[in-house]
């Protein structure tokens, strides 16, 4: 049966297909998928562009201000003695390495600021010197027109061997005190004292006034505060 | 008899510090506590457990161990030194560095010889013991986590350092680990924290105890390195455990407060079979419980709330007396407050400063036992804080409130005041003569001419004062023949023309004044005396021990008054034996000269000294039972001792030249609220 089926579809004469459609139709598929190519190559070439631009700013961001890299620029030996060192020290913070973000500026202002602080008896990080003079805690008065948001401390100043005295006391607070320790008040356990005690009374906090007097105090003025803003007490 | 108006002063806000460490020294008997302050006490156990030297701290010292080598005492803490303690001069010999971080214990070997200090880098010290100081010798290996406890095997071989999740057994010869012992973490949220070892104790046959921040007394075995048996003792953490001498009785504090007592004792009775068994719990403190102390008859705890708590153990008692009950000690055995007389201020000395306040006024008579209505209230007068880290040792006002003095260990200041009705200004006297760089006691004259300081030699400095300045005059110094050796010089009074001064050697010198020569030494006695006092009409030196026993010796003749003899034959009453705090301070009172003030933390009594003395079967306390009966009847019936337990936690007690008594009390509930945070418990019906 599908034998007959077929020699009959190929029994039948061609259909007829003008040129032109097809021609238009092939060229119209070409230039289909020309434009899809085009159409996809301006895409990538776009969301490279962003990807350019969004990198370009986060250098910006992470570049120091404008006016201290032309102060930079400009005076590049100022300090050498000691006693001038003492307002432009750093303080030293842990960086991972991965933070370098290549820039050839960066090299040249590492340069400078190494040539700056060369003497003088502290520790630096080698690099992403940038991020810590972004969060503000750096590069004091190296010129007059710095920020005052600006702050330097002396790497002196500061021992290792204090700071280990601080670790160790917060480790005993929070094994102790800290999270996962269930405390409670010393006015509840005077309380508790009190309830279970041979002379019952009240608890603590009702009886001893001088217990939270700087919170009833603060609660005190912070009402007399809200009652004068609403105008609740006519004048 | 005795109406007096009483100033009932509330205002000194005194808090103790808590307790860090105790160390307990068999052969001497005395057991020295650490403060979180940094301070550190001695007590005597065997004299009523009586507060025998201070040694006064300084800021940011965190003491974390105390040692005894010996009859030397060693501290470390974590500002990464060793300190050595002049105990007779009570004050700080020398400060070694360990150079190794914060150290968090420290502990010696039983044969004097080496010290073992643990640090938070990971190593264990050892430091050799000389004759005049400590030297380094060597580092065990290093390890990973910070050491937090350290126990000697009592041969002296082996080490056991607790650290963060395990104990390691070292050989001190090679210094390299020989086990490692695992502790659990607990189950639940506390899986993800780590296991600190608190403490670990090493016995003679091998046996570690360890106690841990999961609430578990484990014990394990040296040889195999395996956990023998393991205790849940509470629920929160481990803090303290102490062994006694014959390593029977093992005593465990945790942060709730209870301490838990374990004894090496066999299960079943007259079989041989012994093992650890839980026994006693004592539940005296409120907040964590920091240093145990195992001392054969008596357990010693100390910890955040600030009260040295002593539990006798009664199955090692013989006899039952006042030295086997519950001692709580909450206040020091010393006076923190001096007033002047003559012009009604008072002198509030704290660690780091200084407050001078004055007295306020009332009007009107009352019936006794009443309050009077106040007509000026007490004012705060000066605020004085201390230049440098040291805290203060001694500070005294002079009776006419224009000076004041203070000492601290390394520096002693005199300040002139200047007071109108409402300006108050003082200046620093600043050309002090040499012998007055510290004191351990300062007193002032009686008329504010002269200053006395006791220092360091058993000998005490005479400084005129004047409104120039002040003057070095001289030195009294006991009779040459006797031992000269320093001993710190614990109380000084003066009467115009005596001084008697107590060593702690329990000697009494006096003096005489107009001669500046040493006059007689009252016969030595085997308890501490804790105060003095010099009567102005009859000169007789009335001394009060630890031991609550009472002397009176006159100075003209040189021996014991006939009233001080007859107290000791008859004997003192039981009740007045029984008392365990001991009197601070001893006033006569000018218009009744056979009257004898004394108070003690919970108590004031005036002795009458015209008066039969009470015999054992007579009422003690009887001012109730006198009041009650008829004006004729009374005579009869009333002794010597009339005391007043209206005030309680009584810090100081003085008599004002206008005849009224200031009695400063501190309240235990004041400062139990300002300590830190206690477990939360969950008692039944709360």
């Amino acid at each position: 049966m599908s034998e007959i089926q077929i020699e009959s579809s190929d029994d039948e004469l061609p259909e007829e297909v003008a040129f032109d459609a097809s021609k238009s139709a092939a060229l119209k598929s070409v230039k289909d998928v020309l434009e899809a190519a085009k159409r996809e190559k301006n895409s990538l070439k776009e969301k490279r562009k962003k990807r350019q631009q969004l990198f370009q700013e986060q250098k910006k961001r992470k570049r120091l201000p404008q006016e201290l890299l032309e102060e930079f620029d400009k005076e590049p030996q100022k300090q050498t003695g000691p006693s001038d060192n003492k307002g432009i020290y750093k303080k030293v913070s842990k960086t991972k390495p991965s933070d370098n973000k290549g820039n050839n500026k960066t090299p040249n202002l590492l340069l400078y600021l190494y040539t700056l602080f060369s003497v003088g008896q502290y520790q630096m990080t080698n690099n992403s010197l940038t991020d810590k003079t972004k969060t503000g805690t750096t590069a004091k008065k190296i010129s007059k027109s710095l920020p005052d948001s600006y702050r330097v401390t002396r790497i002196k100043d500061e021992s290792a061997a204090k700071s280990l005295q601080q670790k160790a006391v917060d480790f005993i607070q929070s094994r102790l005190y800290g999270p996962g320790t269930i405390r409670t008040t010393n006015a509840e356990l005077l309380s508790l004292r009190k309830k279970r005690g041979v002379n019952q009374g009240a608890a603590v906090g009702f009886l001893n006034k001088k217990l939270g007097a700087s919170q009833k105090a603060r609660i005190a003025r912070s009402n007399k505060r809200f009652i004068r803003q609403q105008k609740l007490i006519p004048l | 008899m005795g109406e007096f108006k009483v100033h009932r002063v509330r205002f000194f806000d005194y808090m103790p510090s808590g307790i860090r460490a105790l160390a307990f020294n068999r052969d001497i008997e005395r057991i020295a506590v650490a403060r979180m302050d940094g301070s550190v006490e001695v007590f005597h156990c065997s004299d009523r457990f009586f507060q025998e030297k201070i040694i006064p701290g300084r800021e940011q010292c965190g003491i974390e161990g105390l040692s005894w080598v010996g009859e030397r005492l060693f501290s470390a803490g974590l500002n990464g030194g060793i300190t050595e303690y002049d105990l007779t001069n009570q004050k700080v010999k020398y400060t070694v560095d360990a150079y190794g971080g914060p150290i968090w214990t420290i502990a010696g070997n039983q044969q004097g010889t080496h010290l073992a200090v643990g640090c938070e880098d990971g190593t264990v010290k050892l430091f050799e013991v000389n004759e005049d100081k400590i030297q380094f010798e060597r580092n065990l290996d290093r390890q990973k986590s910070r050491i937090i406890s350290l126990s000697w095997h009592p041969s002296g071989s082996k080490i056991a350092a607790g650290m963060m999740d395990m104990i390691q057994i070292f050989n001190v010869e090679t210094g390299h680990s020989v086990h490692r012992l695992l502790a659990d973490r607990g189950v639940g949220t506390s899986r993800s924290k780590e296991c600190v070892v608190w403490s670990v104790v090493y016995l003679s046959d091998g046996t570690i105890i360890s106690g841990d921040s999961v609430g578990m007394v484990k014990l394990w075995d040296d040889q195999t390195g395996t956990l023998i048996k393991s205790h849940n003792v509470t629920k929160c953490d481990v803090l303290a455990l102490s062994v006694s001498q014959n390593e029977d009785s093992l005593v465990a504090g945790t942060s709730e407060g209870t301490v838990v007592q374990f004894q090496f004792i066999s299960m079943v009775l007259g079989k041989d079979d012994k093992e650890w068994v839980r026994t006693r719990t004592f539940k005296n403190h409120t907040h964590d419980i920091r240093a145990v102390a195992e001392i054969t008859t008596a357990v010693v705890s100390g910890g955040m709330d600030a009260q040295l708590v002593v539990r006798p153990l009664l199955d090692k008692v013989e006899v039952r007396s006042a030295a086997s009950a519950l001692r709580k000690i909450h206040f020091p055995h010393r006076r923190l407050v001096s007033c002047a007389r003559k012009s009604g201020l008072m002198l509030f000395q704290y660690p780091g400063h200084l407050e001078l306040w004055r007295l306020g006024e009332s009007e009107g008579k009352g019936m006794p036992g009443s309050s009077l209505f106040v007509k000026r209230n007490p004012e705060k007068l000066l605020h004085l804080k201390v230049k440098g880290e040291d805290h203060i040792r001694c500070s005294a006002v002079s009776p006419c409130g224009e000076w004041i003095v203070y000492s601290t260990a390394s520096s002693l200041r005199l300040y002139r005041l200047h007071c109108d009705n409402n300006n108050v200004s003082i200046t620093k006297i600043s050309k002090l003569p040499m012998v007055l760089s510290s004191a351990n006691q300062l007193c002032f004259s009686s008329d504010s001419s002269h200053l006395f300081s006791a220092s360091t030699q058993s000998s005490v400095h005479l400084v005129s004062l004047s409104q120039s300045g002040c003057k070095f005059v001289g030195t009294l110094k006991p009779k040459s023949g006797e031992r000269t050796i320093g001993f710190g010089v614990l109380h000084i009074i003066e009467d115009g023309k005596w001084l008697a001064s107590a060593n702690s050697d329990h000697e009494v010198h006096i003096y005489n004044l107009q001669t500046r020569k040493a006059h007689c030494t009252v016969p030595v006695y085997s308890s501490a005396v804790t105060a003095m006092g010099i009567h102005p009409t009859t000169n007789c030196l009335f001394m009060m021990y630890a031991d609550q026993q009472m002397c009176e010796y006159s100075i003209e003749q040189k021996q014991y008054t006939d009233w001080s003899r007859m107290v000791q034959r008859k004997g003192l009453h039981r009740f007045w034996m029984e008392r365990d705090t001991p009197c601070l301070n001893v006033m006569f009172n000018p218009q009744h000269p056979s009257h004898v003030i004394l108070h003690d933390t919970y108590m004031l009594c005036i002795i009458d000294q015209s008066l039969p003395l009470p015999d054992d079967k007579t009422q003690f306390y009887n001012q109730l039972t006198l009041k009650s009966l008829p004006e004729e009847q009374r005579k009869s019936h009333s002794h010597a001792f009339k005391v007043c337990k209206t005030f309680k936690d009584i810090l100081c007690v003085e008599l004002m030249s206008d005849q009224s008594l200031v009695v400063v009390e501190r309240p235990l509930e004041d400062v139990a609220s300002q300590l830190p945070a206690p477990i939360k418990q969950k008692k039944f019906a709360t």
